[in-house]
């Protein structure tokens, strides 16, 4: 019986690691440590992303780059941040890309991928889980 | 066309399957696509002679699969940080024996943050949605409410067109002005007119025949010094444009040269907690001969929808008209006076999205044309040998897919 109780206990601690540790992970904006910025609010990235604004606030061209489409990380990054389903996003995106007015991020890769492109291209801006970040990318921004 | 979408295919699929070593030797080069495979039904045979129910003959009085189907596949490619190439080719199951043809080819050079200039060839914006008309994917209905969309038969330019765009807020400001002109584009002959040729060359049997009613006929002409321009104020809610263009066009068939044609427009679009809305008026005005097959129009639609998770049904209710067409021959030796299309639309939709990336829609349409004449139909219904009725109902099933 107690051995039951402790199987239950153990599935349930492991549904709750699976389903909520991931998402509580930090997101980080990320910039190329040259980049004078210090911070960026989450609209001013959403801008950038949607290609509504090629610069950043101090007037520097912004080319951002995404991670790949099942990452956990774009996920928290697109709900949050860009708050678009994904859907609307490719509707969003068919009719500026097709129309040859922008085209959608640069699908970059994981986590390290992303953070070894940011800190290798001055005008890169990426978002990667806060336990990436190293001293080779600057943070503007944390989500929770 | 199998051939064609096979050829495009497997360049697509060849062009994705490259090692990722050779895809980063290209860097800043992106393939995307769509695709839109589709079968309509039209519920009534109108003239003895064909199955044609619609007045360009994609739609017919059983089932068919040309009116809609088409794939598209776009490269764009980075030369610098300045400068872009972009190329579109378009394969349309609706033109059988014609090849490919790139829709779009430009280059785009980016003169400031808020200044692009573009060159080459241009999909222009005469209404909300002409520059992307072809990408079904990006809108509610099957196909654009034709009341409208089919009153410019040019699409494409050959010139430049200029985009500046300014933020204020939220809002974003965009004035696209462009000129050019446009060699080989192609216009339906209206059905009135088709009679007044003494020899036909149908493109769909590739052969000369007597010009009888239901030939669907269609003429090449030119649009010289095609000038316009697109200013659309948007949001993340909505997007309110209007737009002007004037060309003059020659169509050697009906001896027209040079006479002058005007397209004016106003459009609405928003998405707002679930509510989609679409609405958009347009008026024509051709002159000289030319107006003699392609008289003054003008016309409107509105499109109200409620999107309920992964669905979206929607109404529409359109019109087209007569613009003021002058009722005397544009001069004696005419051999007939323009007579502009008058009919109503009322079409209830459905889409559904498959996953992201793909919609499934499905719709019904009743199309009336007013009393006795054809509308946008190949004639009147009321004409149909069995069931003289007022109204044609149209059915059409969709699935349209972007990569």
């Amino acid at each position: 019986m107690k051995t039951l109780k402790q199987i239950w206990a153990a599935l349930l601690l492991l549904v709750l690691c699976a389903g909520f540790v991931p998402a509580y992970a930090a997101l980080a904006i990320i910039v190329h440590p040259n980049n004078n910025l210090s911070g960026i609010t989450a609209d001013e990235a959403a801008d950038i992303y949607l290609a509504k604004a090629g610069v950043f606030t101090n007037g520097k061209r912004a080319i951002p780059v995404d991670q790949a489409a099942n990452s956990p990380m774009r996920k928290k990054f697109y709900s949050s941040v860009i708050k678009k389903d994904d859907s609307t996003l490719k509707v969003y995106w068919s009719k500026l890309l097709f129309t040859g007015k922008a085209n959608p991020p640069r699908e970059i890769g994981d986590d390290a991928a992303v953070k070894n492109w940011v800190a290798s291209n001055p005008d890169a801006i990426g978002y990667v889980d806060g336990k990436f970040v190293d001293s080779s990318v600057k943070v503007l921004l944390i989500i929770p | 066309m199998r051939k064609k979408i096979l050829g495009l295919l497997c360049f697509s699929l060849a062009w994705q399957a490259l090692p990722a070593g050779a895809a980063g030797g290209l860097e800043g080069v992106s393939v995307s696509g769509f695709l839109t495979t589709g079968a309509t039904y039209g519920d009534k045979q109108l003239l003895s002679n064909t199955e044609a129910v619609s007045q360009d003959g994609t739609i017919e009085n059983t089932p068919g699969f040309s009116a809609d189907s088409r794939l598209g596949l776009q490269i764009s490619a980075k030369v610098n940080d300045e400068i872009s190439i972009t190329g579109q080719l378009l394969a349309k199951a609706r033109e059988e024996n014609s090849n490919v043809e790139a829709d779009w080819a430009f280059i785009n050079y980016r003169a400031t943050e808020q200044i692009s200039v573009r060159a080459g060839k241009i999909k222009f914006p005469t209404f909300l949605i002409s520059d992307y008309y072809e990408v079904g994917y990006a809108y509610p209905w099957i196909r654009p409410p034709q009341e409208v969309y089919s009153s410019n038969p040019i699409t494409t330019l050959n010139g430049v067109d200029l985009l500046a765009r300014f933020r204020f807020g939220d809002l974003s400001l965009l004035v696209q002005p462009y000129y050019g002109v446009s060699r080989g584009a192609q216009a339906l002959v209206p059905q009135e007119a088709v009679q007044a040729f003494p020899i036909c060359y149908n493109a769909f049997t590739a052969s000369f025949e007597p010009c009888q009613a239901g030939t669907v006929l269609y003429t090449d002409f030119t649009a010289d010094a095609l000038r316009g321009i697109n200013v659309s104020l948007s949001s993340d809610i909505f997007t309110i444009r209007a737009g002007t263009l004037e060309t003059k066009v020659n169509a050697p068939a009906f001896q027209v040269f040079q006479d002058t044609a005007k397209f004016s427009s106003v459009g609405l679009t928003m998405d707002w907690h679930n509510v989609v809305l679409y609405s958009e008026a347009f008026e024509r005005e051709i002159e000289g001969r030319a107006n003699a097959a392609f008289p003054n129009q003008k016309g409107s639609y509105t499109t109200l929808g409620y999107r309920i998770g992964k669905w979206l049904p929607h109404f529409t209710a359109a019109r087209i008209k007569d613009n003021n067409n002058p009722t005397t021959p544009p001069d004696p030796g005419f051999p007939f006076v323009g007579t502009p299309l008058d009919q109503k639309s009322k079409t209830l939709g459905l889409r559904y999205e498959v996953g992201s990336g793909a919609a499934l829609k499905f719709e019904v349409q009743e199309v009336t044309p007013k009393e006795g004449t054809r509308g946008l139909l190949i004639s009147a219904p009321s004409a149909a040998p069995k069931d003289p009725d007022d109204s044609v109902m149209i059915y059409g099933l969709s699935l349209d897919v972007v990569f």
